[in-house]
């Protein structure tokens, strides 16, 4: 495998990472989010140049239209989480108690 | 030199990564994905991917991060945590580090460079063929422009009931 495959694999995984740990502001976790985004998008885009398959060059495009949709929709709620509690910080979300 | 040149690049891309993986204040992190950007942006166009990589920029960059930019100056603190005594991103560097010591020691070789060649072994031309690809979208694809529009649409009216009564 080529070693720019294998390290925007590691970047996918780290920006994973990212999203699974949950530190202090909620911002940072739709900021990783769109990390694994563009990691993908490197992807699919280093696939049609190695191998020439050009006609799935609009995969990205679409890629990127889906990413825009959830990152609106994240933001909508990131503001009007902020809007009830004054900030976003996640440990204002504890409704759900066990 | 300029055959390690993506190999660096996308070393460069892992540390800007890890630089908004490791979650310091949303100031840094957006600043941090704004360089990464930018540096996929220069992995594709080194590729002669220029399409895509302006796509990139103009887009994702241009477009998105900077809804983002602005939503993070909401988040403003006034001791603002940056990368100095921040275990995970160390302890994310060391994954890396490891990830790539593991994929050099399980395969045999270690194949740095993509070449762009001019034309492939079907005898097609291939560079800048990415523009005339994306073309497609328009033309035998062009049911898949309408939905994406109406998606696009449909999002809209589903971030104005998000915040309904704001």
């Amino acid at each position: 495998m080529l070693s720019i495959n294998i390290n925007l694999i590691i970047a996918f995984t780290l920006a994973l990472i990212g999203v699974l740990i949950y530190r202090s502001h909620l911002i940072s976790t739709l900021l990783c989010l769109e990390g694994i985004i563009l990691s993908l998008f490197i992807l699919i885009t280093l696939l049609i140049t190695h191998f020439h398959i050009f006609s799935i060059s609009i995969t990205p495009l679409i890629l990127l239209v889906f990413s825009a949709c959830e990152a609106g929709v994240g933001l909508a709620l990131l503001v009007k989480i902020s809007t009830t509690h004054g900030n976003d910080y996640v440990q204002n979300l504890n409704l759900l108690q066990c | 030199m300029e055959t390690m040149l993506i190999f660096v690049l996308s070393l460069m891309l892992i540390f800007g990564f890890v630089a908004f993986a490791s979650k310091p204040s949303p100031v840094y992190g957006g600043l941090s994905l704004v360089v990464s950007g930018g540096l996929g942006c220069a992995i594709i166009v080194s590729l002669n991917s220029t399409f895509l990589g302006l796509i990139v920029f103009l887009i994702y960059l241009g477009g998105m991060l900077v809804v983002f930019g602005y939503t993070a100056a909401m988040a403003t603190e006034e001791y603002p945590e940056s990368w100095v005594d921040n275990m995970v991103a160390f302890s994310m560097l060391l994954l890396s580090l490891l990830m790539e010591m593991v994929w050099l020691m399980v395969s045999g070789e270690v194949e740095v460079v993509m070449a762009v060649e001019l034309f492939d072994s079907l005898g097609n031309y291939c560079v800048g063929q990415d523009w005339n690809g994306v073309s497609l979208l328009y033309g035998c694809g062009g049911w898949a422009m309408v939905l994406l529009g109406w998606i696009l649409f449909i999002t809209i009216l589903v971030v104005l009931e998000v915040i309904r009564g704001l």
